[in-house]
């Protein structure tokens, strides 16, 4: 009981996970092109484009179409047509940082403005997870590299995601 | 949830069986006196429903070491047990209501096998081996709760059934002229069966100290067992039992990947106290482990296996010494 009583002290209260924090510290870049993988969810396929290697998909629940890249592990990109329903497995990189609304100062000085499209929910740097929220509420955990700094990182840091190239287009159907 | 699966090949025992070695001993060798006073055969069939008691215990319950035992007793019993199970927390912890606490259900089950012979060198039976073969089954569930980031309480409930039979096999070729009558008496030669009613709680305090992860977790375990079918009159179980388990448990990252997936490393250091049919069953009143571990982190890679690799367990406690090797692998849900 002393020792229970002890990490309860210690310990606190229990905090919920929640990226609506204010990101702590002075605006900074904390790490760049973070390389991670994205399942998305189930698309429509509206062309594709042998050629350039191109894939436009349109996720029901969006109202613009995405266009991927195809990468060289795509290897069935010539049996794929348009209403195909594929799910996507997409490279992304993530840059998180903390910006000060919206702002981060440049290397030269100026302050340059950064739209972030998601903020770190939670970290886990011990099995190397990293949580992110979108904006409309879902989140994504991704495992990412050994040389990435997570203990650097804190929920409430803005993220930005940038898709690099489909690296596997699953077709699941018409 | 994580959830350990433990896979042990074989799992070797020796003594645990002196209380029943004993009691056979001092009943007298001729057939056709063979008699035992009434606080003999209370001290046989209550040794033997210690026995069948621990060794449910021992093989169904997820909570208790496996390992290849040696004890250094005053019988000659070997018992190999398997056992696969553990026990694990779905899901990321949700908020209770307006409080500053979070729960999480938890499920737990587990089964094994246990065969156990036990060499009878004394009595009537002298010469043969009295054989005990377990089977026992658990499932259970509960709840944590999450007191503090770091500090969890997660109180459970579960059944177990368990099946115990035995047998005498005689090495002389002879049957010894006391078989008939140790056999009406329930000393050989039937099958029970039992059910358990076991009720914990385990209390946890996990720290991450860089990337490393160390768990202390206190374990107060309660068995009630009974009998509900049993081929003999007067075999019968009825025990209560308590086992208390302190642990830590380390798991380090090791910084270096294999076939792209991290080495972590780690183990615990537990001791486990028994109380009352357990520690008359088994005939050890507690019991260390030490266990080692080198896997590969799975974690958000394969389904929800969280780690896969190799473990091994080193025992010792009161008049024993055992060891364990096996798959380590982990689930979390």
């Amino acid at each position: 009981m002393p020792i229970l009583s002890a990490a309860l002290a210690l310990g606190g209260c229990w905090t919920a996970p929640t990226a609506k924090l204010r990101a702590k510290g002075a605006p900074r870049l904390i790490q760049d092109a973070v390389a991670v993988e994205s399942v998305k969810n189930p698309v429509i396929v509206q062309s594709v484009d042998a050629g350039t290697r191109t894939v436009v998909v349109l996720n029901p629940a969006d109202l613009a179409p995405t266009i991927y890249k195809a990468g060289a592990r795509v290897f069935n990109l010539d049996r794929i047509r348009a209403g195909d329903r594929v799910r996507a497995t997409v490279a992304e990189q993530l840059t998180v940082l903390v910006l000060q609304d919206g702002r981060l100062p440049a290397a030269d000085g100026r302050i340059g403005p950064i739209e972030a499209n998601a903020k770190v929910l939670m970290v886990d740097p011990s099995y190397r997870l990293l949580t992110l929220r979108y904006p409309d509420g879902t989140t994504e955990t991704f495992k990412v590299g050994l040389d990435v700094r997570l203990r650097q990182m804190e929920p409430g840091d803005d993220v930005v995601v940038r898709a690099v190239e489909a690296v596997a287009l699953q077709v699941q159907g018409r | 949830m994580t959830l350990s699966a433990r896979c042990r090949n074989r799992v070797s025992c020796l003594r645990a069986m002196a209380a029943i070695v004993v009691a056979c001993a001092a009943l007298r060798p001729d057939a056709a006196r063979c008699q035992a006073t009434p606080a003999q055969l209370s001290a046989i069939t209550g040794a033997i429903s210690s026995r069948v008691d621990a060794m449910t215990i021992l093989g169904g319950d997820f909570a208790l070491a496996g390992g290849s035992y040696r004890f250094d007793g005053r019988s000659d019993t070997e018992m190999d047990v398997s056992k696969f199970g553990g026990a694990g927390d779905v899901g990321d912890p949700r908020k209770l209501g307006d409080l500053d606490i979070a729960w999480q259900p938890r499920l737990q089950g587990s089964m094994g096998f246990v065969d156990s012979t036990t060499a009878i060198r004394a009595g009537p039976l002298k010469g043969g081996t009295s054989r005990f073969r377990t089977f026992s089954i658990q499932f259970g569930g509960g709840a944590r709760f999450w007191l503090t980031d770091h500090l969890s309480l997660a109180p459970t409930l579960t059944g177990m059934y368990g099946h115990t039979s035995n047998e005498y096999l005689p090495t002389q070729a002879d049957r010894p002229a006391g078989l008939d009558w140790a056999s009406q008496m329930g000393l050989i030669g039937w099958n029970e069966n039992t059910w358990t009613v076991r009720s914990a709680l385990n209390i946890q305090y996990v720290l991450t100290v860089d990337r490393t992860i160390v768990t202390l977790s206190l374990d107060p375990i309660y068995f009630h067992s009974v009998s509900f079918s049993s081929s003999n009159a007067n075999v019968s179980v009825h025990g209560d039992s308590v086992a208390l388990a302190d642990t830590i448990d380390v798991d380090v990252p090791l910084g270096r990947q294999l076939y792209g997936h991290e080495l972590r490393t780690g183990g615990y250091l537990a001791r486990t106290d028994f109380f009352g049919d357990l520690k008359q069953g088994l005939d050890t009143q507690h019991l260390y482990e030490a266990h080692g571990r080198l896997v590969l982190d799975f974690l958000h890679q394969f389904w929800k296996v969280q780690w896969m690799g190799i473990g091994g367990s080193y025992l010792w406690g009161t008049h024993a010494t055992g060891w364990t090797v096996g798959a380590d692998v982990l689930f979390r849900f």
